[in-house]
């Protein structure tokens, strides 16, 4: 059965969405792909996900007039706006791939790459599932335990300290943010589409 | 496909897989599904990619997908058809520039060597490529070192020799490779039960174990298999039953 709320999954030519859409068919709804700004500003849900670099990810979205959009988006109460991955990035003020470059600035977070530890040394990128503590009072992670598995693959991350909102953290030589919520702005870094019904019980909550 | 020391045997095609197991039910036993056109001739990647898309569209897990990859384009169908990583074997050999070129556009993490070992008469192993229908010369530590230099995310280790035997892992073709490599190891080829399963894991050199064998289809081998290594111990990712949630 198809629910009636609508889901729009910004395509930006980066990422693969072929796994988010199976992901939303699944539970039971007909995500929608757009590129189309006014189509995302004025969206019921949001998915904004990606893999690949920061600096070009911004270019696109810049030059498709797609950034301005998820603003929009953002100020409308009645859209929430979930970013996978890239896309939690993305929403974030700063990353400092390939220099400094300006996010969408929807979460209050700096990205930075992993760092290397003298005394134990990391794999980057890190890739595969890794515990993630919830945080109390989540939307997201109504129904998942304290600790739950999730599938992560990047080599830079939000860090934890400072953000507002409810911060679920993973540790990675150092903690960082594996996922965020405030209001109507939704990250997660792992991949909850490849994550297992962890990952779809996540998907599930967003769209509760 | 079943193989049994590289000779493959018909077992079924996707629609047979759908009809007699629940794939889905069986992929939440498993961290990450390998999916690998075997095809000896006549390759179609577009009809592989067609049932990519259709394992994909209800497995919530990392894929990685491969057979004939050789060139970009190659991987990018497969990516865009739910693949995560893509699986590499021949062009380790023939065309280190495209591993070279593929990690440069979707990342070191997104490649898989994978790597067909078998034990000579006189006990050493040589590497085999082309759906292991070629020896190379040079024995298997010598082209080991070579790939273990190329950008590749991590290498899948398979043993010819115990490939659909269920006779469990030859572990001695993990001597092959050389110390101190940062890439994670993923063992296969010979695993017939939940003990073989262990034996793998518990060599600290394995990060992973890989198993085709058939006793992942019968009844709930494969969930009764996860579900013991994690009682003895073994560190796997955990997650809720769907009928939780």
């Amino acid at each position: 059965m198809t629910q009636r709320k609508t889901i729009t999954v910004v395509d930006y030519g980066m990422g693969n969405l072929w796994s988010v859409i199976s992901a939303f068919r699944f539970l039971g709804f007909s995500p929608h792909i757009s590129s189309d700004p006014i189509e995302i500003s004025t969206a019921e849900n949001l998915i904004l996900p990606g893999v690949g670099a920061f600096p070009l990810a911004m270019k696109t979205l810049r030059e498709r007039g797609i950034d301005i959009a998820i603003k929009k988006a953002a100020e409308n109460r009645n859209t929430r706006i979930l970013g996978i991955c890239l896309g939690m990035q993305l929403l974030g003020a700063t990353s400092t791939e390939g220099g400094q470059v300006i996010g969408l600035g929807l979460i209050p977070g700096v990205v930075t790459k992993f760092n290397q530890s003298k005394n134990k040394p990391i794999k980057v990128p890190h890739v595969g599932f890794n515990l993630v503590r919830r945080p109390k009072n989540s939307r997201l992670f109504v129904n998942l335990p304290d600790m739950a598995d999730f599938y992560f693959v990047h080599s830079y991350r939000m860090l934890a300290e400072g953000l507002d909102g409810h911060v679920a953290t993973c540790v990675h030589g150092d903690q960082f943010a594996a996922a965020y919520e405030n209001d109507n702005i939704f990250a997660t870094q792992f991949h909850p589409e490849k994550s297992q019904t962890n990952g779809l019980a996540l998907l599930q909550n967003f769209l509760r | 496909m079943l193989s049994r020391n590289f000779r493959l045997q018909r077992v079924g095609d996707f629609n047979w897989l759908k009809t007699n197991y629940v794939f889905s039910n069986i992929s939440l036993s498993i961290d990450e599904l390998i999916v690998l056109d075997v095809s000896r001739q006549n390759r179609d990647p577009y009809t592989f990619c067609e049932h990519l898309k259709r394992v994909s569209e209800d497995c919530f897990m990392p894929i990685a997908a491969g057979g004939g990859v050789r060139s970009i384009e190659d991987a990018d169908r497969l990516l865009c058809s739910g693949a995560d990583k893509i699986v590499v074997n021949s062009p380790l050999y023939s065309n280190q520039d495209l591993i070279k070129s593929l990690a440069e556009r979707f990342g070191q993490q997104c490649i898989v060597a994978s790597i067909d070992i078998k034990r000579d008469t006189g006990n050493d192993y040589h590497m085999w490529v082309e759906n292991g229908g070629r020896l190379l010369e040079n024995n298997a530590s010598f082209w080991l070192r070579k790939i273990s230099k190329l950008p590749v995310g991590e290498i899948y280790l398979n043993s010819m020799d115990r490939d659909g035997t269920g006779q469990g892992y030859d572990l001695d073709i993990i001597n092959n490779l050389p110390s101190h490599l940062h890439v994670p190891i993923i063992l296969a080829g010979g695993a017939g039960n939940s003990r073989h399963l262990a034996q793998g894991l518990a060599d600290p050199r394995v990060d992973a174990v890989a198993t085709a064998h058939l006793f992942n289809f019968v009844g709930d081998g494969l969930y009764q298999a996860r579900r013991k290594l994690i009682a003895a111990g073994v560190e796997l990712p955990i997650w809720s039953v769907w009928s939780e949630l």
